[in-house]
């Protein structure tokens, strides 16, 4: 028994000694520690997020390709918590806890340097519907297009996240969440007040596709 | 769950330790506020429904506890390495189970035959339990139970593993390298260390009466060695996907005679061999694990009998598979379990514990759960155990006993749960026996028919 224990642990510094966690983009100006810091926080990112930054559950959205300032605004605000949506309590409030400046800019650059998730196929007439929301908005009920802020292919500029291959959704919830004020986001919470449930589905849809 | 019988207990036939450890193995219990507080994360994180894992609780036990989101107490040497990592605050946390048991029928005074028991009963506590639950350094951790058990009036080390695990990543580029966990686990019960809720351990139910009677037969690794045995084992979780373990059990009885001697029953001889595989898929919502497990242990019944000379063999292959939908509002869980044990009974046999050499116990368990906003929510389960007749291991007795001398029990369990928090469960329990100790009608040769089990539950479980 503790000879296997033993060979466990042999294999396992073994092994070990061999890793070759990269950083997508890595910082130079890391210390050795702040990248060991770092890889293991990405490792335990990656439980929900996924290893390569897309995520399998759609409770959990994917940071592959997210916009660098975005994720870091995003961390910042779960870190003082300022984010208050449900998710963010039951996660991320606890995650961001004890990240520093450092490493909010290390995790957001990698995230930005990942390869982006591919789209996935939705209802047409669900993704129609959302496309014209999306690129031209309802001027009828003064409804922007998101794409001025989000790009036009929803590939996010600065502090606008990327949208595009999002999961549905994770979308309609966040949409959700800042309608009801649940989640503060001050551009949005004007931009979104008076869209339906179906067309926040069929803009979410639409992006999910891209 | 509690640690061990008053030594009372061990000194009676098997029959009635039987009956004994069922009752003590309906009790379950996992679900740590500590870790909350050290993770800084809500139960539901973990927990779909407390002590159901989520993924991400199966991620964090294989971790060993050991994410942690609170200021550490930390030492280095003079080269600079880390030789402290300490949880500011110590992850400690309180248990707490009320229940009311109420059964079809009473049972018998256990003293003025004729009588019978009072009917209906309030257990206050049911058990309180005390954890040391998370980090204890860099990469280990430990989940420690303490617990006090109201009916057996006892305190003692309840559900104990303490892991350690390594982390490492090998392969290609970000999007096609191997994640993998290398750990070690030093714990005191078959299955406790085991992630998903289809092993015994932490199985469904995850709490049931601790006074109701329980059929008289169970598999080793179905909880006969619970809080009994020690064990050393390593492990490796590959990519998400595939786990593989092997730990190597041997006696670790507390309370009675020491050394242990013929006073106890059930002693483990040499190192009994436990071993798991398991394959998880996760889609979308959704994850599905098929696995199998076993335990080859050499017992020495003891009960008065020297432990040397010939053993008595279990031999104990099961398989189990899980579903899981955890959506915004609506979580469903499917388990199955199904364990086959060949037990060799040289010794019982010489002894005049048992009169067949060779017997046979299977037991196969499935249920279904829901909850909606994990609030409320209710389960579903069956449960069967089939094995071979045998005239001195089942004998007669009133309640606990078996008129054809047949360890076959089967029923269903029925549950409605409410949880006004997630650290607080509110439990309606209903186990109703379609057969029980081999009949369905006066199956104890005194008229008590399985039914007359029936056992109806109510239970405040409090977690803080």
């Amino acid at each position: 028994m503790r000879k296997a224990a033993v060979i466990g642990i042999i294999v396992c510094a073994a092994i070990g000694s061999g890793t070759a966690m990269r950083v997508a983009g890595a910082d130079s100006s890391l210390t050795p520690a702040q990248e060991a810091t770092l890889k293991q926080t990405l490792y335990t990112c990656g439980v929900c997020h996924g290893g390569n930054g897309q995520s399998v559950s759609p409770t959990f959205p994917n940071l592959a390709a997210q916009s660098a300032p975005y994720v870091s605004l995003q961390l910042h605000a779960f870190k003082d918590q300022s984010r208050a949506d449900p998710d963010a309590q039951a996660y991320m409030w606890g995650m961001a806890a004890r990240l520093d400046d450092v490493q909010i800019d290390a995790l957001a650059q990698h995230f930005a340097n990942l390869p982006a998730a591919a789209g996935v196929p939705g209802g047409a007439a669900l993704i129609a519907v959302g496309k014209s929301i999306y690129t031209l908005g309802i001027p009828a009920r003064q409804v922007p297009p998101c794409a001025t802020c989000h790009g036009p292919k929803g590939e996010g500029i600065g502090p606008f996240p990327r949208l595009a291959g999002q999961h549905s959704p994770y979308l309609l919830k966040q949409l959700l969440v800042i309608q009801s004020v649940l989640r503060t986001a001050p551009v949005m919470h004007g931009v979104i007040k008076d869209l339906t449930r179906t067309q926040m589905d069929a803009v979410a849809t639409y992006l999910q596709s891209l | 769950m509690f640690a061990m019988q008053p030594v009372k207990f061990r000194r009676h036939r098997m029959q009635v330790l039987g009956v004994v450890l069922a009752l003590a193995l309906s009790h379950r219990a996992l679900a740590v506020p500590s870790f909350a507080r050290q993770t800084g994360m809500a139960c539901s994180a973990c927990h779909t429904v407390f002590p159901e894992l989520t993924p991400f609780g199966r991620e964090f036990k294989l971790n060993g506890y050991v994410l942690d989101n609170v200021t550490q107490v930390t030492g280095i040497d003079t080269s600079g390495s880390q030789t402290l990592s300490l949880n500011s605050l110590p992850p400690v946390s309180l248990m707490l189970q009320v229940s009311y048991t109420h059964t079809g029928t009473p049972l018998p005074d256990s003293a003025v035959s004729g009588a019978l028991a009072k009917d209906g009963e309030v257990l206050f506590p049911q058990q309180v339990s005390f954890f040391y639950a998370g980090k204890v350094a860099n990469e280990t951790g430990a989940f420690v139970q303490l617990t006090y058990d109201g009916a057996a009036d006892h305190f003692g080390l309840d559900n104990t593993d303490i892991r350690y695990a390594h982390h490492l990543v090998f392969g290609g580029a970000n999007d096609n390298n191997h994640a993998l966990i290398l750990g070690v686990t030093l714990d005191n019960n078959p299955t406790v260390q085991d992630v998903w809720n289809t092993t015994p351990a932490w199985g469904f139910p995850y709490s049931g009466s601790g006074v109701a009677p329980g059929p008289i037969a169970s598999t080793q690794v179905d909880g006969r060695l619970g809080q009994s045995v020690a064990g050393l084992g390593v492990y490796a979780w590959l990519d998400d996907h595939l786990y593989a373990e092997l730990t190597a059990y041997t006696a670790a009885i507390a309370g009675g005679a020491h050394p242990l001697d013929s006073t106890q029953s059930n002693v483990a001889h040499g190192l009994s061999p436990y071993w798991r595989v398991a394959y998880e898929q996760r889609w979308d919502r959704n994850s599905l694990s098929i696995g199998a497990y076993g335990l080859k242990t050499d017992i020495h019944p003891g009960n008065g009998m020297p432990l040397q000379g010939i053993t008595d063999q279990f031999n104990d292959v099961a398989a189990d598979a899980q579903y899981q939908f955890i959506g915004e509002d609506h979580l469903v869980t499917l388990l199955a379990t199904y364990i086959h044990e060949n037990q060799t009974l040289n010794a019982s046999v010489i002894d005049l514990f048992a009169a067949n050499k060779d017997n046979a116990l299977k037991t196969s368990k499935l249920s279904a759960e829901y909850s909606y906003q994990r609030k409320i929510g209710g389960s579903l389960g069956y449960f069967n155990t089939t094995g071979s007749t045998d005239t001195l291991l089942y004998p007669v007795a009133a309640v606990t006993g078996s008129a054809t001398n047949n360890p076959n029990s089967s029923g269903y369990i029925a549950e409605i749960n409410y949880l006004p928090w997630l650290n607080t469960k509110l439990q309606l329990q209903y186990v109703a026996y379609d057969k029980f100790n081999g009949l369905k009608a006066n199956y104890d040769g005194s008229g008590r028919s399985a039914s007359n089990n029936n056992t109806m539950y109510l239970l405040v479980w409090l977690n803080f």
